[in-house]
């Protein structure tokens, strides 16, 4: 199963899911772009679209940033949070929750938003969204 | 009034009380701190789902801007949890003026010559609706760092991220886009409202080696258009030697390439200078665009439109 393949079924997404994007896998990272980026190759670029995921030997991470804008339609292993919680997962925080999703990734959403990727065992959730940095 | 002059450099003061009007007005607003100003970013989000986020800082629309509000107490804009999610962009108002003005459409190919922080990067990443490709290219890389966690940060699937010299990768792309930014490094005068450091650095010499970079940068740039594409040469200073120069200094080295009138509704914008210290410009000049700090409570700013003529075989 390739990564996307994954990502879809675990988090209930779509079959149209990224449709019209490409992806390229460099050094166990998938990256998720327009087909133009992907396929730049004018220079060596440092960076090609967004990071969607991690390949590890047992399991696939996927990122918050990519899951912030291309995981709202996911209909599986999603955690809602209240703002109190939301605003402790992205201080790096955990949050003890009892919801109907299986161990592991999963989706953290707030309001309509999904505000990152977090692992869930049972009943401790804890974030894996970078750490908010305010600025002024 | 007086004693605000004492605050610039004397210098400084010469300079630019021979053109820009209201000269004391211009003094007090680069004096006045700016308002904090950011834009909604439509490719996370409808302005319907970020706007009841931040109804306690009670955000008013900028009547030329689509989709950017300015607050009265900006505090607390960088600790809300809109901004992030990426769903808000803070930046400040004229310098939401030159992406606009260039219109990149979606699909369209377009290169960002000094892209760093990536402001603009991203506001071009949302009038294309993240689709076609926008080479975001910076020299420094601590500030392609930044550049590349506001991609990420605002979701921005349509960039890809380059470190080079300006003047090198615009060579490398000749006749290649259907859109250039060259937003140039530059003596930033105009963000003096921002950061009095600015002005401290503030020397004559220093406007000179900006001037040649921006020579070289705006000519790389026009080389990485294809025939009938177009660019934005644009400044945060004020210095003609930065401004109506440089793009002279582009249509002595490419007679052919066309200056074409920038206009915004809702938005004052000066004409550019004709002549400098002795130096006489093109007329086609005058179409260029400053933007200056007393008319609209922004920073100053500079903004070229060119196009590249439809005949044009590099
Ligand atoms: C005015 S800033 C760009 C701001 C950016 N466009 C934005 O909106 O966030 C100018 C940038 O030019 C970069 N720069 C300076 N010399 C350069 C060169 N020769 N080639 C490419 N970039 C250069 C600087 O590192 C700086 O980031």
């Amino acid at each position: 199963m390739s990564p996307v393949e994954f990502l879809r079924n675990r988090f209930g997404l779509p079959e149209e899911w990224l449709q019209g994007l490409e992806t390229i896998t460099e050094q166990a990272t998938v990256f998720i772009g327009t087909p133009e980026v992907i396929r730049f190759n004018a220079v060596k670029p440092l960076r090609r679209g967004l990071r969607l995921c991690r390949i590890f030997p047992h399991s696939i991470k996927p990122t918050t940033f990519a899951m912030q804008l291309l995981g709202r339609e996911a209909t599986a292993n999603q955690i809602e949070v209240d703002e109190q919680q939301a605003k402790q997962l992205i201080n790096g925080g955990t949050v003890e929750i009892a919801a109907d999703v299986e161990n592991g990734f999963v989706l953290i959403s707030w309001r309509s938003f999904i505000i990152g990727v977090g692992i869930y065992k049972r009943p401790v959730l804890k974030s894996c969204i970078p750490r908010f940095r305010p600025v002024d | 009034m007086k004693g605000v002059r004492k605050l610039f450099p004397e210098e400084f003061c010469r300079r630019y009380e021979q053109f820009i009007p209201d000269f004391d007005l211009f003094l007090e607003a680069m004096l006045t701190p700016l308002p904090k100003v950011f834009r909604i970013n439509t490719l996370k989000a409808e302005p319907e789902e970020v706007m009841p986020l931040l109804a306690e800082l009670d955000p008013e629309p900028l009547s030329y801007l689509r989709f950017a509000y300015t607050v009265k107490n900006g505090r607390g804009l960088g600790r809300q949890l809109a901004h992030f999610l990426g769903l808000i962009y803070i930046q400040e108002a004229a310098s939401m003026i030159p992406p606009v003005v260039l219109d990149p459409q979606p699909g369209d190919k377009v290169l960002d010559l000094a892209a760093a922080p990536g402001s603009k990067t991203t506001q071009m990443a949302a009038l294309m609706r993240n689709r076609g490709l926008i080479i975001a290219n910076d020299l420094s890389l601590e500030r392609l760092r930044g550049l590349i966690g506001n991609v990420d940060r605002m979701g921005c699937l349509n960039v890809v991220v380059c470190r080079a010299d300006g003047i090198v990768l615009g060579r490398k792309l000749a006749a290649s886009c259907d859109r250039v930014l060259v937003d140039a490094p530059c003596s930033s005068e105009g963000t003096i409202r921002k950061t009095e450091e600015a002005l401290r650095r503030w020397s004559v010499r220093g406007i000179a080696n900006f001037s040649r970079v921006q020579k070289g940068l705006i000519c790389a740039g026009y080389q990485a258009l294809r025939p009938g594409g177009q660019m934005v040469y644009s400044t945060c200073t004020i210095a003609p030697e930065e401004n109506e120069a440089v793009v002279a200094y582009l249509l002595k080295r490419f007679p052919e390439a066309e200056i074409l009138p920038v206009e915004l509704d809702n938005f004052v914008m000066r004409p550019a200078l004709t002549e400098w210290e002795g130096d006489t410009f093109p007329s086609a000049i005058r179409r260029c665009r400053r933007i200056l700090p007393q008319d609209n409570n922004t920073e100053a700013f500079f903004v070229a439109l060119i196009r590249k003529p439809d005949d044009v075989t590099s």
